[in-house]
């Protein structure tokens, strides 16, 4: 991947994305292959990769702003340094005025922006994500998804992101790596010229070069998909 | 944020057993009362009931003379410690001993048995081999309630470590964190509820080890005192131990271990849904 690339895996459910992001990040061992960040490769979980699961896994005995400063906290970072990333990241991704509020008290969508500011907060090189948008119900969906691209402009990190969702991959990628039904390989790159500040979904849906793009994708995945 | 606020039916539940825990004090005056009737009518139905149950007011006259004499309190402080000194070390070694051996999955199912094998032998159970070891000794008590006390709170945090979501401790591994923060940010906030209630479970069985314990052991104490009372025909003695022993239980139970445990429970199980 490039430095600052965003792209988006996509691929049938059950196809093994899951599971490559996990080696990724390296909580899971692998028998071929190299994984490399900047050159060096990676050995067991670090915090140059930072991960948003599928299942938002922020702690519900944390506090909101204690979640998001978590891996600051790890770091040794000082508290008033701490406190200040905490809030510039709780405004980026639109909880100011829920810091002190326990998780149970949010709703779906809340807690993936959660999350994802904690994920981001800790500085990561590059930001793996897994389904982030996949439990929550569509309209908030859309909004995050706009959210999301909004944050890849401001932080300009470099972003992986799975799903099964073509609509989501075609819309946040700049390059989405199809794969074939299990086990997953690589089947098409299909790269998508759409500038991030024109990524919103009322305007995309009307540009032809976004929907052939997204057509093409929805093809190759669909000729994954075994009917049985 | 209105979508915040749905009421939580299992919420209210759990605050409508505590309330039920916490102010069922007439109630429990209630029930006190038609027992001591009962207790009186069928004492006084019986052929000798000096002999084989004594009412209530001939329980209490029996005790007025313990408690003239200074043995009733000295009994029941010694009582009272006993069961304080061995049940907190065994949860205070309990609970990293759960904690260590749950870190990993090999060892805990190899320790799983193990747990199980000792939490059926009860403290009774133990008693005859610890009086090989070291006689009729405190240590002989003291060891008994400990032992009564490790494994069941060994045991529920050994499961409240199992149970909590590896999620957590993948994304706190992502985050960077070692060991000791993952057992510390998330394995044992995650195991509070199961370490709530298995205080409460093991101090409950650490009660009835220290009664049987003075009772085999002859340590001074109430479990002592039913025991000598026995041997010399003092019924009446025997029946004031055991409603001691029952009413310090209930107390000890309503105002200090329930309160703590569904205060854990409630706060913990809160923020974990
Ligand atoms: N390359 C592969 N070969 C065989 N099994 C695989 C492979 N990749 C994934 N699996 C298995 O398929 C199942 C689903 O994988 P997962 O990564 O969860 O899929 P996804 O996230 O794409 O839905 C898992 O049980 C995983 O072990
Ligand atoms: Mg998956």
């Amino acid at each position: 991947m490039y430095d600052g690339e965003f792209a988006a895996v996509v691929g049938p459910s059950g196809c093994g994305k899951t599971t490559l992001l996990n080696i990724l990040a390296g909580l899971l061992p692998y028998r071929h292959g190299t994984v490399q960040v900047d050159g060096v490769p990676v050995k067991g979980p670090g915090s140059d990769r930072g991960v948003v699961f599928q299942e938002h896994a922020i702690l519900p005995w944390r506090t909101v702003a204690r979640n998001i400063g978590h891996g600051l906290e790890l770091q040794g970072v000082p508290r008033q340094e701490r406190r200040r990333r905490v809030r510039e990241f709780v405004e980026l991704v639109g909880l100011a005025g829920f810091e002190e509020r326990y998780p149970h008290e949010l709703s779906g969508g809340m807690k993936q922006r959660v999350a994802l500011a904690r994920t981001l907060c800790a500085n990561p090189v590059i930001m793996l994500m897994d389904e982030p948008f996949a439990a929550v119900d569509a309209q908030t969906r859309i909004t995050l998804q706009e959210e999301l691209n909004r944050i890849a402009i401001a932080t300009r990190k470099t972003i992986l992101l799975v799903t099964h969702n073509v609509d989501e991959a075609a819309f946040l990628g700049d390059r989405c790596f199809v794969f074939t039904r299990r086990p997953g390989r690589l089947k098409a790159t299909v790269t998508i010229h759409i500038p991030r500040d024109r990524r919103i979904w009322k305007e995309v849906v009307a540009d032809p070069a976004f929907t052939a793009r997204r057509d093409e994708i929805l093809e190759l995945v669909r000729a994954e998909v075994r009917v049985e | 944020m209105s979508s915040l606020s749905v009421a939580r039916p299992d919420l209210l539940r759990s605050a409508r057993a505590r309330r039920f825990w916490r102010h069922g004090g007439l109630e429990l005056a209630l029930v006190t009362l038609l027992a001591l009737a009962l207790w009186t009518a069928i004492s006084a139905s019986i052929a000798r009931p000096d002999r084989y149950l004594p009412s209530p007011v001939s329980v209490l006259d029996s005790s007025r003379d313990l408690l003239w004499k200074g043995i009733l309190p000295n009994y029941l402080g010694q009582t009272l410690w006993r069961l304080v000194t061995g049940s907190l070390i065994g949860i205070a070694l309990g609970i990293p001993f759960g904690i260590l051996v749950g870190l990993n999955r090999t060892v805990s199912e190899m320790c799983y048995p193990i747990l199980n094998f000792f939490q059926s032998i009860s403290g009774i159970a133990l008693l005859p081999i610890v009086m090989i070891w070291w006689g009729t000794t405190e240590k002989t008590v003291f060891v008994v309630v400990l032992y009564t006390c490790f494994f069941p709170i060994a045991f529920s945090v050994l499961t409240g470590v199992r149970s909590t979501p590896r999620i957590y401790v993948n994304a706190l591994r992502t985050l960077g964190a070692s060991r000791l923060r993952i057992v510390r940010d998330v394995l044992l906030p995650g195991a509070m509820p199961s370490i709530a209630t298995g205080a409460r479970l093991s101090i409950g069985y650490a009660w009835r080890a220290v009664i049987a314990g003075e009772m085999l052991a002859g340590r001074r104490g109430i479990g002592w005192m039913i025991f000598s009372a026995q041997q010399v025909d003092r019924t009446a003695q025997v029946v004031l131990g055991m409603a001691l022993i029952g009413v310090l239980w209930i107390l000890l139970d309503r105002y200090v271990l329930r309160p703590i445990e569904s205060d854990t429970i409630q706060r913990w199980g809160l923020v974990q849904r």
